[in-house]
């Protein structure tokens, strides 16, 4: 079983073990995100994407291996146009406005701290991506529009992958098998349980200790 | 015959009986023999989309001996091979051709709310089809908001038990609004709408499972349902009803023509009369000659088609006189609010349409606000609940934190009933499609009696779920379904259609879809469209298919 930076509460859950139960289509679909990605970017320029990954890394805390490659699905998407169906009017197309927050991370970085954004601590990344997340207007583009956007591809992309899907103990396609134990507390043959199933760490806690261990990584504090 | 027989239904849509047993998805067969019109042959009727209101039309107006031609910008599915069990996978099942979105509350279009292809907005729905209350059509007489609709509840009761028998509809005898059984049992409960029902009957509440629209127990050739939870993914299983499966069948056996993936982009009108439409098939444009037109775009694209259809006899747009097409335009306030247990509930297991509770629905004397909510379980997939995650500003680690306790979590989602208001309205934007056609831009704000009821229906999913033994809630603010923009009016100058859906400006065009709802209650507008469009098609049959004599 793999977990995005090995992380996550299901152990040995391996949601790709039951591939066999899915339908083909579905299986061709989720099994592809499995593939390494292409070589060659279709839509990011060299220097964006390497902004661009270290503020999918930065917004998914993806800080060690293995890691779910989004910047390709992301990459991919855009040079697709592929959007969600809708822009905000006070916001350019979706490719103009990934192009454009780049670049204005990259400049928030230089001015705050004199380098390029992916070149940052994660530590200095964290404080100007936060900032953004406080600010009402960020440059040419209202802050919480320019969120949205980066939240909205970052997630879909990663929460599409087998990985993450151990990692929360999801149980993926459900065809043409479907499920048969729906009752709260009880689990399918091949669902496992927590780690920490009699939840010695109380939620709120886990919750603390998350939000903690995420000031001091992005010094946010 | 027996209360349970299906003889009566199949005698009037045969659709489930069409559709192959056994692995295949797709009655080929059927479409392979479809009845081809040439586009110069003036047919009875083009009907624009295979929605909920298209897709009935089609099949009603095709068996009553119409010829009929109903286009889809969208493809024509198999729910086999086109469809997939995945949550990222299921992106081209929604309309996402750019459109904008503005105001001072603006709506998230796309996946949210709009749907492409045979099928339309109902392959990708939850499966709630819950029938308006009595009230809904007379919110102005009786709670001065809103507006009047030109015909009453009695006039479309015999629509809704009409379409919960082809759909059909399953659930627990229903007591509010005008009360109501189901021809089909209520299904058994899924994890989530388990702790709905607990915390709700702590709370002295009323629930009812249902109503949704999948069989339970034998419907034709229809697959019984296997709880796999991808409801808004496309049913593979043949089991959730949308009109891919529930009407279209019906209406290739009675010789309507299906042509999909086909962009209707002008409705053609000379000396007051609707001639046909023109339409983009695969980069090649074409003019498909007609005696009657229906649209049937939804509250986004109808008014876009009718403002694209400007000319010199409509210049502000086709049916534009009074100013009324785009306007009123209503989606229902649906936050949703998640709640955390000590229990697993892994709510992805279930149709994620478990259980409703409509005892707010009316508006309440003793309070500030008019109109109501109502309050039904839904169960988010990873992807859709990362949005819960993140719209609480969390991100990085925190993120990450919240969803690995995604088993965790139940989600309720409300249906607060935002009002008509003039200004929310669709218009064309600067901004052009691949076709070079101005996209639509649908401007939206909340009123304070929205507001209120936002507030007052996320208090109540709190302590629902707080009595269920919720240890944490979080609250999403987001918007569903989409009603209004071309309404039905008493008259020309307070609305777009007449009672029976025919357009107060062109005598043989009509709009049979959500677009002519005046209001839009707490309920999932499916069922009313559908209805909506099975009582139009009677009132045309009643026209000897001219559309043109007075029933």
């Amino acid at each position: 079983m793999t977990t995005p930076g090995n992380e996550g509460r299901f152990e040995g859950y391996d949601i790709v073990k039951q591939r066999k139960h899915w339908d083909e289509v579905t299986r061709d679909v989720v099994m592809s995100r499995l593939e390494a990605p292409p070589p060659a970017l279709e839509f990011f320029t060299e220097r964006e994407a390497q902004t661009a990954n270290a503020l999918l890394d930065l917004v998914l805390a993806q800080h060690s291996d293995p890691k779910v490659e989004v910047l390709h699905l992301v990459d991919k998407r855009l040079a697709e146009g592929s959007t969600d169906g809708w822009r905000y009017e006070d916001m350019p197309e979706d490719s103009i406005a990934w192009r454009e927050s780049l670049l204005y991370l990259d400049q928030d970085a230089q001015e705050t701290f004199g380098c390029r954004f992916d070149e940052c601590s994660v530590e200095q990344q964290g404080q100007i991506v936060q900032g953004v997340q406080d600010a009402k207007q960020w440059y040419s583009m209202p802050a919480e529009h320019v969120w949205s956007l980066w939240t909205r591809y970052a997630c879909s992309a990663f929460y599409a992958h087998p990985w993450a899907w151990n990692e929360i103990g999801f149980g993926g396609p459900a065809y043409p098998r479907g499920y048969k134990v729906l009752r709260p507390g009880w689990r399918e043959p091949y669902e496992v349980p927590e780690r920490d199933a009699e939840d010695p760490v109380p939620w709120a806690d886990k919750v603390e200790r998350a939000k903690r261990s995420h000031e001091v990584r992005t010094g946010t504090k | 015959m027996s209360r349970f027989s299906d003889k009566k239904v199949r005698e009037r849509n045969e659709s489930a009986w069409l559709l192959p047993t056994g692995q295949a998805r797709t009655n080929w067969e059927l479409r392979e023999q479809m009845r081809r019109y040439d586009h110069d042959e003036e047919v009875d009727v083009v009907i624009v989309g295979c929605g909920a209101g298209g897709g009935t039309l089609t099949q009603r107006l095709a068996r009553a001996g119409f010829s009929v031609v109903a286009l889809d910008a969208g493809p024509w599915w198999d729910p086999g091979s086109d469809w997939v069990s995945d949550e990222a996978g299921s992106h081209k099942l929604y309309w996402t051709e750019p459109r904008v979105i503005s105001g001072e509350d603006p709506v998230a279009m796309g996946s949210n709310n709009s749907g492409r292809g045979v099928g339309g907005s109902m392959v990708h729905f939850a499966g709630y089809v819950p029938r308006f209350h009595p009230s809904d059509f007379q919110t102005y007489s009786l709670d001065g908001v809103g507006a009047d609709w030109p015909i009453r509840y009695e006039d479309l009761k015999p629509y809704y038990e009409q379409i919960e028998e082809e759909l059909p509809a399953a659930g627990e005898p229903w007591p509010w609004g005008d009360p109501h059984s189901y021809p089909h049992h209520a299904h058994p409960l899924g994890p989530n709408g388990e702790i709905f029902r607990r915390g709700a009957t702590k709370l002295g509440l009323h629930t009812r499972v249902g109503p949704v629209a999948i069989p339970n127990g034998r419907f034709g050739h229809r697959n019984h349902c296997i709880y796999r939870g991808f409801c808004l993914q496309g049913c593979k299983v043949n089991a959730k009803a949308s009109p891919l499966i529930t009407h279209i069948p019906d209406a290739l056996a009675h010789g309507a023509e299906i042509r999909p993936d086909s962009m209707v982009y002008e409705v053609v009108v000379a000396n007051g009369r609707a001639k046909g439409v023109r339409y983009f098939h695969d980069g090649a444009s074409y003019f498909q000659r007609a005696r009657l037109v229906a649209i049937a775009g939804y509250s986004i694209e109808t008014p876009r088609l009718l403002l694209l259809s400007a000319s010199k006899e409509f210049p502000d747009g086709l049916c534009n006189d009074y100013g009324q097409v785009g306007h009123y335009v209503m989606v229902q306030g649906a936050q949703q609010t998640a709640g955390r247990f000590a229990d697993e509930i892994r709510m992805y297991k279930a149709p994620p349409p478990e259980v409703t509770c409509e005892e707010f629905y009316e508006t309440d004397p003793k309070k500030d606000y008019k109109r109501g909510f109502a309050i039904q379980n839904v169960s988010p997939l990873p992807i859709t609940y990362s949005e819960h995650v993140t719209a609480q500003g969390h991100w990085g680690e925190v993120l990450r934190e919240y969803m690995r306790d995604y088993v965790h979590w139940a989600v309720l989602g409300s249906l607060c009933e935002f009002l008509p208001q003039f200004r929310n309205h669709v218009a064309l934007a600067d901004e052009k499609d691949r076709h070079g056609l101005p996209v639509a831009n649908f401007s939206h704000s909340e009123c304070d009696n929205d507001k209120q009821l936002l507030q007052a229906a996320k208090s109540v999913m709190e302590d629902i779920l707080h009595a269920a033994g919720a240890q944490e809630v979080i609250t999403i603010k987001r918007y569903a379904h989409l009603v209004g923009g071309c309404r039905m009016a008493a008259s020309p100058d307070q609305g777009v259609v007449d009672a029976n859906l025919r357009t107060f400006a062109v005598p043989n065009l009509f709009i049979t879809d959500g677009s002519v709802m005046p209001t839009q209650g707490s309920a999932n507008p499916a069922l009313t469209i559908m209805s909506l469009a099975a009582r139009c098609a009677d009132y045309l049959k009643a026209t000897a298919r001219s559309g043109l004599v007075a029933a």
